[in-house]
């Protein structure tokens, strides 16, 4: 009966195994081949050891990593972990190549806050909205956070907008096309491509989708209630009316290292900034539509959702007035996640997002011509390559 | 603005701030965190992020998966795991991560003796060797060789501590094989 190398390799390291140090040490004494098999063990060991030395924590002098303490560290985690869960929509509209999908969340603001008051002409779509410009909205994200820390309520809301959605046309998965000319025809609108890119653009078509929204006011009030508005009442007339969208299929045209098309890199953090650096994405999508009941009183609703997410009743009115609904796609961008200035691009003017984080920056440039909307996104800082793009569409 | 809440429906919700003791569970499990990930890719802004992203798994994970646990061991787990798995994906930039870590290098130290470029480059081959192997021996060598003991080691990869010996000299046989047949002359 011999020793096994487990055996051995615990006894050499002096650490338990099933036998004790004594059972072994006398084994050994008594036997020469586990002797000789001892000294192989051993010289292995230090091999392997020598050649994963680099795996000692260093004495004394700190490691470089640990330049990053824990106390900076845990405020950036925050700082994450607040952009990752408070503001998913803001992030989307960073992530071009999802950008259409962003761009229906903001069309489902527009809903929700254009739900008609004053009487109601059930199954009349005489309003129609289309995007004509660019709105930013800065919203204070406090009275969402209050919300987010209550599941149960946020589960209820996803149902009740779930269950009031009926999709006439799903959207479908992107594909790749090979040029521009094949991107215009699956979309149906003249795809422009900028010329400050030298590269070739990977081009991909996101088809578009049309769904009704159904509204449950008795519902929704009651979450509007649950959530401590009271104060914030809902029309009664807005029952079961609804509204019906349509969103165009969308293009995109990916400039340098980007992510694959269907990569999920939303489970990722941080080191996409410094793997996708260099891609910048260029998304164009006619206005989607919006048909809604006529006679609705857009800027009451829009104050209610600014009240909403933290805006006193005065503010949310300014707000509401200065903004108009039917015809601007809406960003609201919590004040800390990000910053925006309005910039002049494609003769118009255009809003450039940022978020300036150190570790991960990102930027979006978002304008409106001729009825289609366009962004350009990437990762990193160089928000003026979007700029160049956008200035040489052709 | 309902469609906010429509889009937190579909992730799993979250406390908005991490509590107290969360964050006290990262103050004290960071520096070893981020330290043990420097060793292992190597790269100081890299390890920050996948250490941001292991701390980031902790904190959604879900309090059903399991009432005793072990954070420390668990941190080091996924750590390695994130690590490795970042270093699998080095094979795609191979030639940019190989060009950049020399001149980073040569950056830094001009005059670095020729010794330096191939002890760096040993120890990439480790690591791709390591991203290479079953999980469980890369994680008991890199955890052997940061100093841990036995008992650590069998607590983080949740064995018995009396099949340390047997794994980890498995391990090295298989990282010895490995490593050489990428040096064959013995590096």
């Amino acid at each position: 009966m011999h020793l096994d190398d487990g055996q051995i390799r615990a006894y050499f390291d002096g650490e338990p195994g099933d036998l004790t140090l004594d059972e072994i040490r006398q084994h050994l004494a008594a036997c020469p081949e586990c002797r000789a098999r001892l000294e192989q063990v051993r010289q292995r060991a230090a091999r392997v050891s020598q050649r994963l030395s680099f795996f000692a924590p260093p004495v004394g002098e700190p490691s470089p990593a640990s330049r990053l303490a824990a106390k900076p560290a845990l405020a950036q985690f925050t700082h994450r972990l607040n952009q990752n869960k408070e503001y998913p929509m803001s992030q989307k509209i960073f992530r071009a190549r999802t950008a259409w999908a962003g761009l229906v969340v903001i069309l489902l603001l527009v809903i929700a806050l254009s739900i008609p008051s004053g009487f109601a002409w059930a199954g009349q779509f005489l309003g129609l909205f289309r995007v004509q410009q660019v709105a930013v909205i800065p919203i204070d994200p406090t009275g969402l956070m209050a919300l987010k820390g209550d599941s149960g309520l946020g589960q209820q809301i996803g149902q009740l907008i779930s269950k009031s959605i009926t999709f006439d046309q799903k959207p479908g998965k992107p594909y790749m096309v090979a040029s521009a000319a094949e991107a215009s025809k699956a979309a149906g609108f003249s795809v422009r491509l900028p010329t400050s890119e030298t590269g070739a653009p990977q081009l991909a078509v996101q088809p578009g989708a049309s769904f009704k929204f159904v509204v449950d006011r008795a519902r929704a009030q009651a979450l509007l209630d649950e959530s401590g508005h009271q104060d914030l009442v809902l029309p009664q007339s807005l029952d079961n009316e609804s509204i019906a969208v349509t969103v165009p299929t969308a293009v995109t045209a990916s400039f340098g290292a980007c992510p694959a098309l269907n990569e999920d890199t939303t489970s990722q953090f941080g080191s996409k900034g410094r793997r996708y650096a260099d891609c910048v994405i260029l998304a164009q999508i006619p206005s989607p539509t919006v048909n809604t009941p006529p006679d609705v009183d857009v800027q009451k609703l829009a104050q209610i959702g600014l009240q909403f997410t933290g805006m006193s009743a005065s503010q949310a009115q300014a707000f509401a007035q200065s903004v108009d609904w039917t015809s601007s796609l809406v960003i609201p961008l919590p004040k800390n996640a990000a910053t925006y200035d309005q910039v002049p691009v494609d003769g118009v003017t255009g809003y450039l997002i940022q978020r300036p984080v150190d570790d991960a920056p990102e930027f979006a440039l978002v304008w409106v011509k001729n009825g289609t909307i366009y962004t350009v996104g990437g990762l990193g800082a160089d928000s003026a390559r979007a700029i160049a793009i956008a200035n040489s569409l052709k | 603005m309902t469609f906010k809440k429509s889009r937190a429906s579909s992730e799993p919700l979250r406390p908005a701030e991490s509590t107290p003791q969360f964050e006290a569970t990262f103050l004290e499990h960071w520096p070893r965190v981020v330290a043990l990930l420097q060793r292992l890719v190597g790269d100081g802004d890299e390890a920050e992020d996948l250490a941001l992203d292991t701390f980031m798994r902790l904190y959604q994970r879900k309090p059903s998966d399991g009432n005793e646990l072990n954070v420390g061991g668990w941190l080091h787990r996924v750590a390695m795991n994130l690590g490795l798995n970042a270093i699998r994906g080095w094979k795609r930039r191979q030639r940019y991560e190989l060009e950049s870590g020399k001149n980073e290098l040569f950056e830094k130290h001009p005059a670095a003796p020729p010794e330096l470029f191939a002890a760096e480059e040993q120890r990439r081959c480790v690591r791709l060797i390591l991203s290479q192997m079953e999980l469980r021996q890369a994680q008991i060598l890199i955890l052997r060789s940061s100093g841990q003991s036995y008992r650590e080691i069998a607590a983080a990869l949740g064995v018995s501590v009396t099949s340390i010996g047997t794994l980890l000299n498995r391990a090295e046989v298989e990282f010895e094989k490995r490593y050489r047949a990428a040096y064959p002359e013995g590096g």
